[in-house]
């Protein structure tokens, strides 16, 4: 989903005639952090099943990820669109630490998943998810909405899923378009030679 | 359940979270209309559609979440009034969905067979927000209640009915196709908002065009009478006395500086002295504008004629100390002004008025050797009155073949206006303009036909308009010429009554100049007393009687007194003498 919404916020930029020049800058506080806990989550996700402390632990190493993620998030508030994605993390992260450490899915709406990943999710085996029960506080902030046909990716998202991803929309548009040249550069380099002044 | 917060069950909160979004984005995208500050929001489609679809809870959660975000998104706005939009917005809503339970009305889908209901939703909705909003602005502003619903009734009703239309549509819309039905009204919305801004920011453009007068960004001259229009307007109603000045100024041996330095640097001073204006009458919020080639004008509400003069005289200080290239071949070395400066008062005749006052008092101030100030009324010797005796007797004359009684009450009129004016102590330019307007405010019966003049018998009505006309007529003739512009108000308005009963305008009390009151009271003394062939001549002391029983509703009671008096003493005593004897 994620990586669905930073191609499209991509693609949008380049149409508003937006270029990737600030991937040559530095572009977070304290960026290193990000890759780092980006792998611990891959790690935790592929060896959680052959290890079963890493198991055991998976929750709460994953709720830690979140904090120091928002921590992050925090840091770098002052960028465009921070705000929302910061609001998205912080909805998805309450219902997950409330939750017991997974994202609840909506049964119902998995409908549209493949069969496999639910039966996936409801043994348990499934990583960072669990299915949405009566019992589970907070639903309305679980994975509940579905995405599928016309979009070429069936999904099952959470709102705030939705809110990060238009922050993210946000922070790349404000970032490709930063060093576009404004409509009177544009004019003015016209002008040159011939001109007075 | 009742009084919960958020929505029943997870597909619901889907449909909601749309919803909110839409809703939040319908905020923000909203279609701007002229005049500026107006424009018309879609969300309350949202909100009925809701409460025709899914009901009064789903409705207001909506509304809640909606207002909430909106409400943190938006810290501009006070959180009082993003508090009172959502109380406003909640009343609306529950009334609405009560009145249409009561017509009968199922919530589920649009459907034809809740036709009526529908409308009765539309008009209480309606009603209440005008309520609402009505007592809103009659409580900040102390507006009149039912001006203000007036005012709502006719600049938005077409609007509204579109946004109650609207909400069937969208009803529609969601009830067979869901989000995405929801997803076109957005859209749809969305691009409507944005093509209307674009067509408002051209309208705002073309409207500023028209107003502004180019090479110095002041407004320009057709502008600036408009808004001196409006003004005097107001300052008729308004039963409180605000002052209200104007001066205008004209940039001192101007075609000098152009004739030795170019009009290109002619323009250029022109284009400062503009910025200069500017920046001191932003602070003070009064309107300038540049009323001709190097004159301007500066609107001055809320503002004594003394209060004008130190500001006047701040900016040609201020004028004199800017250095401008060429300004060494100017008699006075440096750039200068000559400004005349006028207050307002009930006796202002019309805007014209008000300008050529202010015109003859810059005059007046060029004539003292330029660069200084000049407030009207403060001449050290009367302004001349250029009109001559001999010239206007030439054209009385005209009179004498025609109609000989009026030119022979002109000629009385005058007689009685010079020794009267003596008698009031009027200053001598009032005494001058008074005696003059005496003999020519007739002028204008030479347009009467003859058949109407001489007629014996009873005027018909269409042949009394014809009279009456004469004070128009007349207005024209003198106004021909320019140097009898003072004239004009006594020509016109000799006929005006004290208690608004008059012709031409109808003008009450104090609106009439004060010569006009007096000259009536003259004209209407002397024409009692006159044979006349459609009317019975009165004796003096009859005309006398009438002049007091007529003191406050025809003529004006201080000068009808005085003309009693007047009277009695110079003319019946002598009677009075020779009957004791």
């Amino acid at each position: 989903m994620v990586y669905d919404g930073i191609l499209f916020a991509i693609i949008v930029g380049f149409i508003r005639k937006g270029n990737l020049k600030f991937l040559t800058e530095p572009l977070f506080r304290w960026g290193w952090i990000f890759p780092i806990i980006l792998i611990i989550q891959i790690l935790v996700f592929n060896f959680q099943n052959q290890l079963p402390i890493l198991g055991e632990w998976s929750n709460t190493i994953f709720i830690f990820v979140y904090i120091v993620g928002l921590f992050f998030l925090w840091l770098n508030r002052k960028n465009a669109g921070f705000n929302l994605i910061m609001i998205g993390v912080l909805l998805n992260f309450i219902v997950m630490a409330i939750n017991g450490g997974r994202m609840p899915v909506s049964e119902e709406a998995s409908t549209i998943l493949d069969p496999m990943y639910m039966e996936a999710i409801k043994n348990g085996f499934y990583g960072k998810h669990a299915l949405l029960t009566e019992s589970t506080r907070l639903a309305f902030l679980g994975d509940i909405i579905p995405i599928t046909s016309p979009y070429p990716r069936d999904q099952v998202i959470s709102i705030g899923d939705v809110i990060m991803n238009i922050g993210i929309f946000f922070f790349i548009q404000d970032k490709m378009l930063k060093d576009k040249p404004t409509e009177e550069e544009i004019i003015s380099m016209q002008l040159k030679g011939g001109e007075i002044k | 359940m009742v009084g919960d917060i958020g929505f029943q069950s997870l597909y619901d909160w889907i449909m909601g979270y749309a919803l909110i979004g839409v809703t939040l984005l319908l905020f923000k995208y909203v279609i701007v209309l002229p005049p500026k500050g107006n424009s018309l929001s879609m969300d309350t489609a949202i909100f009925l559609a809701c409460l025709f679809l899914f009901g009064i809870e789903f409705s207001l959660n909506v509304l809640l979440f909606s207002s909430l975000i909106y409400s943190f998104y938006e810290k501009r706005i006070n959180w009082s009034k993003h508090l009172f939009n959502f109380s406003a917005y909640t009343i609306m809503l529950i009334s609405t969905y009560y009145v249409f339970l009561f017509f009968n009305g199922t919530i589920g889908s649009i459907n034809f067979i809740n036709l009526f209901a529908y409308l009765a939703s539309f008009l209480i909705y309606f009603f209440v927000n005008s309520l609402i909003i009505s007592t809103y602005f009659w409580i900040s502003d102390k507006k009149s209640l039912i001006g203000v619903l007036d005012g709502m009734l006719k600049g938005t009703l077409e609007s509204y009915v579109v946004t109650l239309v609207l909400s069937l549509v969208l009803g529609y819309l969601m009830d067979s196709s869901g989000v995405f039905g929801l997803a076109l009204f957005a859209v749809i919305s969305i691009l409507l908002s944005i093509v209307f801004k674009q067509y408002f920011s051209l309208y705002e453009s073309v409207k500023t065009k028209a107003n502004m007068d180019h090479l110095t960004g002041l407004y320009n001259h057709g502008y600036f009478k408009e808004i001196l229009n409006e003004k005097f307007e107001e300052m008729k109603q308004i039963t409180i006395n605000k002052p209200l000045s104007m001066a205008m100024l004209d940039i001192d041996d101007f075609k000098i500086f152009n004739d030795s330095n170019g009009h290109m640097k002619g323009d250029h001073v022109l284009t400062l002295f503009g910025e200069i204006l500017i920046e001191k009458c932003k602070e003070k919020d009064y309107v300038v504008a540049r009323y001709g080639g190097e004159e301007f004008v500066i609107l001055m509400p809320e503002t004594t004629e003394n209060q004008a003069n130190d500001f006047i005289e701040c900016i040609r200080k201020e004028l004199n100390n800017t250095y401008v290239d060429g300004v060494e071949r100017l008699p006075y070395g440096c750039l200068s002004f000559s400004a005349g400066i006028i207050e307002w008062n009930i006796e202002m005749y019309n805007p014209t008025e008000f300008l050529t006052h202010a015109d003859q008092a810059m005059y007046y101030a060029k004539e003292q050797g330029k660069n200084n100030t000049h407030i009207y009324g403060h001449e050290f010797e009367p302004l001349e009155i250029t009109a001559s005796l001999e010239e206007l007797e030439q054209q009385l004359k005209l009179l004498l073949a025609k109609d000989i009684y009026t030119y022979r009450h002109s000629k009385r009129v005058f007689k009685f206006a010079v020794e009267f004016g003596k008698y009031l102590l009027l200053n001598e330019q009032d005494k001058k303009i008074l005696s003059l307007g005496a003999l020519v405010h007739d002028i204008g019966k030479l347009e009467v036909p003859r058949e109407i003049i001489n007629k014996t018998g009873k005027l018909t009505a269409e042949e009394w308009n014809t009279v009456k006309q004469h004070v128009t007529w007349g207005r024209e003739i003198i106004q021909v010429d320019k140097k009898n512009a003072s004239l004009v108000p006594l020509v016109e308005l000799h006929h005006e009554r004290f208690d608004g009963k008059g012709y031409p305008y109808g003008k009450k009390a104090e609106e009439i100049p004060k010569l006009a009151r007096i000259l009536c009271v003259i004209d209407s003394f002397d024409a009692m007393t006159t044979e006349r062939p459609y009317q019975k001549t009165k004796s003096y002391n009859d005309a006398l009687d009438e002049l007091r029983d007529c003191a406050g509703t025809q003529f004006d009671p201080f000068y009808a007194t005085a003309f009693i008096d007047y009277f009695n003493k110079e003319y019946m005593q002598v009677e009075e003498d020779i009957t004791t004897i």
